[in-house]
């Protein structure tokens, strides 16, 4: 463990890594979609996996090589035991694995009823997913899943559908569009969009839960921090992150963090915020997630050797309509490995407080020295007379 | 020319120069009605508390109204869906119409309407105001709504003028501190029902339609109209007894006296133009802020909506009683500046308390409460010293004029930075704001030492050289009497111009000289809001 934080400083100096996307690794077709990203730096190599088989996941693999590979046995990931099937090529410059799984939507309402109305669930591993490959961009790095539910009885998804896009990122810098996350080299993004789904009631709200799976030793705690600063996302003041701890250290070896904000626009700005929070961070290890490269990867120890724990991220204030206006919502949040970026004051502020504050002082002082010569002479315009 | 306007203003201008020698004054008026009912009598007290009471409910109506979308901001903008710039230019139309009419306020009260149909009118505009704002919400039109902004303005302020002119005018003398005093908390009163108010009667109106929306909003906005009706009926009631006590006593209609003269603008002192920058930046940084604070506090330190609404309304709770007292306090030290310059600096290290920290936002808005209250008495007497008493009428609408005109800016500037930069960059913006105004103090300071000016002088220094330079004035005056005299001696058929010239020269010198510049000072003080 103290390895991959060594490793990731060494990369953080360096602050580039070269970034390459590889749509179905060793497999001629688009009915499924698995996405490799592979970002290597000085001396190291992060490996992303995002993949809709299953349910949509991100694996997380942090190797102490610059020439790992990734390894998909193609015909035992599609069976129904696929166990064994992604593994990393040398197995030992493993450093540190986790993941993302993203399992299900719920839609709840809570209008004029005091406990809130569950709407049967939309469980995310029985949609069916569009191929990325045509949203895949090699240069800017980009890809969406786009999916909408096998079955769809109630026709909420006739004009609408539900989305990932996954950002991966070459060095640290910072998002344009709202909420301006800032990111480091060692992270990735995901944007949850829901667009167009049909609401089922009144004042409906929906959640996102989501699923992560730990290495033994590894738990996943959620870290809620308010910072002063809400200059790039304006008037959001808590950032969340589920950050994972080993046992015996505080620092994170790996990060979902998000602002507790979500938009309802597709060119966001303050006012389509909708207020996202989050929900009792608990074990899971009952209800393993049906992702298939999660189970190809971490193989039969998940929910035993492989802690998976599970929180709710819902979206929608005490009385947000924003969602039933708009019929859209979009939650971005970064993905990656080492300490969750923070915020720091941006030169504009600094620099406007220090002439703000330093201005008067000068002026203060000079003034003084002015009235004090003034003074001197003064005086000395009465000359002795003799 | 000075004295060509002294004539022309004649005796009954309260507020002006020569003020407080009303020859038909409230006292003992020749053949005046007997056997009237106390309640009746426009010289008994019981009568003359209602014509006060009646003051104070006159611009109830405009304070309460004027702070409406700061305590429905989260309402206003989600259902109009609007974003905070275009939520806080409903503050700046409010202030556009008075950059240019807060110099024609006085003149309409004087020339054109006179103090009764004039404060009528000025009533009718805040109602007909609030009324196509509360539309603008029913009918979901936000233009409608910045229309009725707009109209509200044009009546607001003037308003407010003219309830100090009906004040100067039933209570000069002794009681019009206590007067203004009394009006003053009545104004602070106004803005904290409605801050505390609006939110609670916006849930109710949802409970009764059963749902949000512009309509709501729209409901709830008419209902808080009726304050501004209320008000109306005072004036019509105010005008009614106005125009009883000018028959009963042959009293004259009030005045505020005020003389406007544009180009006296180039005849500005720098003292004068860096306390303009004072003013402007500082108010800049206080009233957007109130604006916008119920939900910052909601955003940032989680407040619920109620206790947003109080803490919002603290500062306009602390200056209610604080401002008697400051008042008392700095006319007794004198030392404006050093006070001005603890006002900004307290401002100051409130704002960037509320920027930068997460203590309680409380600490924060009683200091600045403490702090605004501070300014507003060490202020706006300063004028007074700096500029000549026939100009006093200009710098006072000027000051006013270009405070309304920064008002306006500043608010939409501040709603814009909101919505891009956030809570934090908007602080940042008014501490900066603040700091231009304390560069502003430190400046005057200097200006004011370097060429010996009188405005740091102590109560008590200031007193000595008053005394001196009024036996100086009174010799004087006694040396040109015996010139008139001798002139009229030698002239005997005496124009009324003179002799009204030598009445008021006669009043003005026994007159000590702040004492008209204050009731100037405090005509104009609706500017303090």
């Amino acid at each position: 463990m103290l390895l991959l934080a060594a490793l990731l400083a060494a990369a953080g100096g360096g602050g580039r890594r070269e970034v390459s996307m590889q749509y179905n690794p060793g497999w001629n077709n688009s009915s499924v979609n698995l996405l490799h990203v592979r970002a290597v730096g000085q001396n190291d190599t992060l490996h992303y996996v995002w993949s809709s088989i299953g349910a949509p996941a991100a694996l997380l693999v942090a190797t102490g090589s610059q020439s790992s590979t990734l390894h998909v046995n193609w015909t035992r990931l599609l069976s129904p035991a696929p166990a064994g099937a992604i593994w990393i090529e040398p197995p030992g410059s493993v450093v540190y694995s986790t993941a993302v799984v993203f399992t299900k939507v719920f839609e709840y309402s809570k209008a004029d009823t005091p406990e809130e109305l569950f709407y049967p669930a939309y469980d995310l591993s029985s949609f069916s997913w569009d191929s990325i490959n045509r949203t895949l961009n090699h240069t800017a790095l980009t890809a969406e899943f786009l999916g909408v539910p096998a079955s769809d009885p109630s026709g909420s998804f006739s004009n609408g559908s539900l989305a990932f896009r996954v950002t991966a990122y070459e060095a640290n810098g910072r998002d344009g569009p709202l909420p301006s996350l800032l990111h480091t080299a060692n992270s990735s993004k995901v944007e949850f969009v829901l667009a167009g789904v049909a609401p089922r009631g009144n004042g409906s709200r929906f959640a996102l839960e989501v699923a992560t799976v730990e290495e033994p030793g590894v738990a996943r705690r959620l870290r809620s921090a308010r910072s002063i600063d809400d200059e790039y996302t304006p008037t959001i003041f808590e950032t969340l992150s589920l950050a994972a701890e080993a046992r015996n250290a505080s620092a994170a070896l790996s990060f979902l963090q998000w602002k507790a904000t979500a938009y309802g626009s597709r060119s966001p700005k303050r006012e389509d915020g909708i207020r996202c929070r989050a929900h009792g961070l608990q074990a899971a290890n009952w209800t393993l997630p049906a992702s298939g490269v999660i189970r190809a990867y971490f193989g039969e120890g998940l929910g035993s050797a492989y802690a998976v724990s599970a929180i709710n991220i819902s979206f929608g204030g005490e009385d947000g309509e924003v969602y039933q206006e708009k019929r859209y919502l979009s939650w971005s949040a970064l993905l990656g490995f080492g300490q969750p970026p923070e915020d720091t004051f941006s030169p504009l502020v600094i620099s406007i407080m220090a002439v703000a504050l330093g201005t008067p002082m000068a002026l203060l002082l000079v003034g003084s020295v002015v009235v004090l010569f003034a003074q001197r002479k003064c005086y000395s315009e009465y000359e002795p007379i003799n | 020319m000075a004295e060509e306007e002294r004539a022309l203003l004649g005796p009954g201008g309260g507020g002006g120069p020569g003020g407080g020698g009303d020859p038909g004054g409230s006292v003992s008026p020749p053949g005046g009605p007997r056997g009237l009912a106390a309640a009746c009598d426009p010289r008994r007290l019981p009568h003359r508390l209602l014509v006060l009471a009646l003051m104070c409910f006159l611009g109830f109506g405009s304070y309460f109204c004027y702070d409406n979308p700061a305590a429905l901001q989260t309402q206003v903008q989600a259902d109009m869906k609007v974003n905070t710039a275009r939520f806080m230019a409903l503050y700046a139309w409010y202030s556009w119409p008075n950059v240019v009419l807060c110099f024609f306020g006085g003149f309409l009260i004087d020339r054109v309407f006179g103090i009764r149909l004039g404060t009528i009118i000025f009533s009718i505009f805040v109602c007909v105001g609030q009324v196509i704002f509360a539309l603008g919400a029913l009918f979901n039109a936000f233009w409608l709504m910045e229309a009725g902004r707009f109209v509200f303005g044009i009546g607001g302020e003037s308003l407010a003028v003219a309830q100090n002119t009906y004040a100067v005018s039933w209570f000069k003398g002794k009681e019009l501190n206590l007067v203004f005093g009394l009006q003053l908390s009545m104004a602070r009163i106004g803005s904290t029902v409605n801050m505390n108010i609006m939110g609670w009667i916006y849930s109710r109106v949802q409970d009764l339609l059963g749902r949000t929306g512009h309509s709501t909003l729209g409901l709830t906005l008419m209902i808080g109209g009726i304050t501004c009706l209320f008000s109306l009926a005072c004036a019509l009631i105010l005008a009614y007894l106005d125009k009883r006590a000018e028959k009963l006593l042959c009293k004259e209609q009030g005045k505020t006296g005020e003389v406007i003269k544009l180009t006296d603008v180039k005849d500005f002192s720098l003292s004068l133009w860096l306390i303009f920058v004072i003013c402007v930046c500082y108010y800049a940084a206080v009233f957007p802020f109130i604006g916008l604070g119920k939900v910052f506090f909601i955003e940032k330190f989680k407040f619920s909506s109620q206790e947003a609404s109080a803490i919002n309304s603290i500062v306009y709770i602390i200056s209610a009683p604080m401002s008697p007292v400051f008042g008392l306090l700095v006319d007794k030290v004198g030392k404006n500046i050093i006070w001005v310059l603890c006002a900004v600096i307290t401002t100051l290290a409130s704002h960037i308390m509320l920027a930068f920290t997460f203590w309680n936002p409380w600490v924060a808005m009683c200091l600045l409460g403490v702090a605004y209250s501070l300014l507003a008495c060490a202020l706006w007497p300063m004028v007074a010293f700096v500029v000549p008493e026939h100009q006093l009428g200009t710098a006072y609408g000027f000051m006013q004029s270009i405070q309304n005109l920064g008002l306006a800016i500043i608010a939409i500037a501040a709603g814009m930075i909101l919505d891009t930069r956030g809570y934090l960059f908007l602080e940042v913006f008014f501490s900066a704001c603040i700091c231009l105004s304390l560069i502003a103090v430190v400046m005057l300071y200097f200006v004011n030492h370097l060429t010996g000016g009188d405005l740091n002088w102590s109560a008590k220094k200031r007193e000595k050289l008053q005394k001196v330079a009024a036996t100086e004035a009174e010799e004087q005056e006694r040396l040109r009497r015996q010139n008139e005299d001798d002139l009229a001696k030698l002239r005997p058929k005496a124009d009324d111009f003179s002799l009204r010239n030598r009445y008021l020269s006669k009043l003005g010198a026994q007159l000590p000289d702040n004492y008209s510049s204050y009731l100037s000072t405090m005509a104009h003080r609706s500017m303090l809001k």
